[in-house]
């Protein structure tokens, strides 16, 4: 009980941190398409259980290792960079190629089943993808929470610890939700895509710096040559 | 402004006597607003400011006299534009030798604070309570131009002028606009509205990325003003990377587009500042109204003189401009039916629009001669101090 | 009603007028002091932090300030720790000192840099770790903001990033 308590504490201090790192990704994306609270709420879900999923993986690395980070700093990087470029990928596809209507047989009766099913095809996937990608990007109090949960006598008593540390961070999403009241302007889709085109290039650049400099070595000529982009905790 | 759309715009509207008559409490006001620039030791200060302030208050009085706005507002926001930089640039060469910022001077706290930087500093602000900028709160001797200065600048323009700070307070606008005066036709006339949602996108972007980054991400990469202004020192390939993209988007937006478009490109399809002050384009009791009875036929003169394509055909069937309007004045001058008019909220359109005018002209101008006129007071003593 | 909310917009109109001329002269002063009375500071990114401690030689002292740590995964100014020798016209010409940071007793580096009289000459440090706490730096002049040495007024600033 005193595990659970101290890991939703923790997760629930570190939250301003994730949204803040999360929301550049997160809100114009839930901005970009008109859609009801519930389905927004549905995304965000989504979302987040990516999230989850992303921080997951690396926990059970890390505690079959017994280490608080399972990689090192050199490898660290590679993936930081490789999940800069996905996110890039993801945000400008979004951004740029425009949602088809639904093509079905002329003859074919509307039903509302078929609308809702064809409308939301190609969004848990992303909303699944983006959160996975946003979780490996790895933060100081994620951190500091793999250093209790490598501290844990079992592999489900580490992954609970993490679970519930992210159930406290998921708290300051909750807020996200307030785009859906906003996509009433018709404006706002229109911007979030822009901003989702913008980004994509912003994270494409992360991801050519965190790649040029794992091949180039963490070495001080090479972050004097690229950038003092990568540096962690 | 269009040709096909000039009046005359040295017709005179009222009689000298009336014009000067509604000059004087301008003059009077500014003066006592001046006062400290005109106090300044120094023959060649004294005469920069008294320069400065003649200047304003003839503009004022051709406002007064011609009944034209745009024109002659152009006039000071282009001598503005143009000037800051001088008198800036200057005092950053006799401190430092150098436009460029040491990573000291950003350590110590005197870098000038820019209100461009305002909306990305609220999210971490709100958090932490911390300012993301290498400035300083309060004013120093080394650094006058303080976080809480410009702040309380921005404060009291929002309340005055609202959306018109674009028009009459931002030191960097007039760069663009004086650009996009000099062509007589513009050789690109079509500009697909869509991108006038991308100052929005742009600050959406930059204030969620100095949210995740704690930096102000639009300094550090997409303000053109720092090719006139100052910026980091390059000391590496990032650095260099972003004076590159500095004096990209200066010379293609500021410069080249303004010039081919005749519009502000810069301000209307960019500035992310531009679209968190339409953000606060109700906070000021003046705004431009369209009556809708006396347009009528649609002639589009409005729409096609709007540097910032704030007017459309959903506009002018709404009534008003969008809240992106700049309240620059070009629609009202001209509207050959006088449809589009100077407004006070809560009072019936297109009725005493004159009188509207005259109180909104009396407000922007106070301000735009006690901010904009002592910058270029400033930089005129620069350059009066080289010849005298 | 419609002549009450007339009344009213002008009164404002008229009352935006006198906040344009007066507002200049009360309001910056106001604000500055509300302003100066907040919690409100310059982020620790660039000004290294709040003080921890004093460190007493003999001419000149140097104050070693509390870490900062990173702020969010996407920021670009890693964890560091800085340290201020002051005054630096008093410095010998060279220093080579070993330094405590987290307040143990026991010294966790040793830092190594000239210090010229001329305040324009350029600046190098070396620090090398003796515990995990920092990363070593050989040689560094302003490789960023959690990387650097600098002369600031009459101050030399070392910031040494850390694990």
């Amino acid at each position: 009980m005193g595990g659970v308590a101290e890991a939703l504490a923790l997760g629930f201090g570190s939250g301003p941190v994730c949204i803040a790192s999360c929301g550049p990704v997160l809100l114009p994306w839930l901005g970009a398409e008109p859609r009801e609270l519930r389905a927004t709420s549905r995304l965000l879900a989504l979302f987040l259980g990516g999230r989850l999923a992303g921080y997951l993986a690396f926990a059970v690395v890390a505690w079959a290792a017994g280490l608080a980070l399972p990689v090192d700093a050199h490898t660290r990087t590679l993936i930081f960079g490789l999940a800069n470029f996905g996110l890039a990928a993801l945000l400008g596809f979004s951004a740029l190629v425009p949602r088809r209507a639904c093509a079905r047989p002329a003859d074919e009766p509307r039903t509302h089943l078929y609308q809702i099913s064809s409308r939301d095809r190609s969004r848990p996937p992303a909303a699944l993808t983006l959160g996975f990608l946003t979780g490996l990007n790895l933060c100081p109090p994620f951190v500091t929470a793999g250093v209790r949960a490598a501290a844990a006598r079992s592999l489900p008593g580490a992954l609970m610890f993490f679970t519930f540390f992210f159930a406290g961070t998921a708290v300051w999403f909750l807020p996200a939700l307030a785009v859906s009241p906003l996509r009433r302007f018709s404006a706002v889709p229109a911007v979030a895509r822009m901003t989702m085109a913008a980004l994509a290039v912003y994270y494409a650049y992360l991801g050519v710096v965190c790649v040029a400099s794992w091949r180039l070595g963490a070495s001080r000529a090479a972050n004097l040559v690229i950038s003092r982009m990568v540096s962690h905790a | 402004m269009p040709d096909q759309a000039r009046r005359s715009v040295l017709a005179p509207r009222r009689g000298t006597g009336r014009s000067l008559l509604l000059t004087v409490p301008m003059a009077v006001f500014t003066l006592l607003l001046f006062t400290p620039s005109l106090r300044q030791p120094g023959a060649a200060a004294k005469l920069a400011a008294l320069l400065a302030w003649t200047f304003m208050i003839a503009l004022f009085f051709l406002m007064m006299r011609t009944g034209q706005t745009y024109r002659w507002r152009r006039i000071f926001f282009v001598a503005l534009g143009f000037l800051f930089p001088i008198g800036f640039v200057w005092d950053l060469i006799a401190l430092r030798s150098s436009m460029s910022i040491p990573m000291e001077r950003m350590i110590s706290g005197d870098t000038p604070f820019c209100f461009m930087v305002i909306p990305m500093t609220l999210i971490p602000a709100a958090l932490t309570k911390t300012i993301i900028f290498p400035g300083s709160i309060l004013p120093t001797p080394s650094n006058p131009h303080s976080i809480a200065m410009m702040v309380a600048l921005w404060l009291l323009a929002t309340v005055i002028l609202g959306k018109a700070w674009c028009s009459y307070g931002c030191f960097f606008g007039g760069l663009d606009e004086g650009f996009s005066s000099i062509a007589k036709k513009a050789r690109l006339p079509k500009i697909n509205p869509k991108w006038r949602m991308a100052p929005w996108a742009i600050l959406v972007a930059i204030v969620l990325l100095s949210a995740a980054t704690f930096e102000p991400v639009y300094c550090m990469w997409l303000c053109p003003f720092k090719t006139v202004t100052e910026f980091p020192q390059v000391r590496s390939f990032e650095t260099a990377l972003q004076f590159g993209i500095f004096i990209t988007l200066f010379l293609g937006l500021v410069v080249v587009l303004p010039f081919l478009t005749k519009r502000r490109t810069q301000c209307a399809f960019f500035c992310p500042f531009g679209a968190f002050q339409s953000i606060f384009s109700r906070t000021s009791i003046f705004d431009v109204r369209i009556d809708k009875e006396k347009c009528g036929a649609g002639c589009l003169l409005c729409r096609n003189s709007c540097p910032t394509l704030a007017i459309d055909q959903d506009a002018i069937r709404a009534g008003k401009p969008l809240s992106t309007c700049m309240r620059c004045g070009a629609c009202v001058d001209v509207c050959r039916k006088d449809a589009a008019v100077w407004h006070i909220k809560g009072t019936p359109v297109g009725v005493k629009p004159e009188q509207a005018r005259l109180l909104y002209l009396y407000a922007a101008w106070v301000f735009a001669t006690m901010f904009g006129g002592s910058i270029i007071a400033n930089s005129l003593h620069k350059l009066i101090g080289l010849i005298v | 009603m419609k002549r009450l909310t007339a009344f009213l917009a002008y009164t404002v109109a008229v009352l935006t007028i006198a906040v344009a001329v007066v507002g200049p002269l009360v309001w910056f002063g106001v604000f500055s002091r509300a302003a100066a009375k907040t919690s409100l500071r310059i982020d620790s990114t660039y000004t290294g932090g709040e003080p921890a401690r004093v460190i007493s030689r003999q001419g000149y002292e140097i104050v070693v300030y509390k870490p900062v740590r990173k702020h969010t995964p996407l920021a670009t100014t890693g964890s560091f720790v800085q340290m201020v020798w002051k005054p630096a016209s008093a410095l010998p010409p060279a220093i080579s000192e070993p330094v405590d940071l987290d307040g143990d007793g026991q010294p966790d580096c040793v830092v190594s840099f000239q210090a010229p009289r001329d305040p324009k000459a350029k600046l190098r440090v070396t620090v090398k770790p003796l515990t995990a706490l920092v990363q070593p730096m050989n040689e560094v002049g302003k490789e960023s903001f959690s990387s650097l040495i600098a002369r600031v007024n009459d101050t030399i600033v070392v910031r040494v990033p850390l694990r």
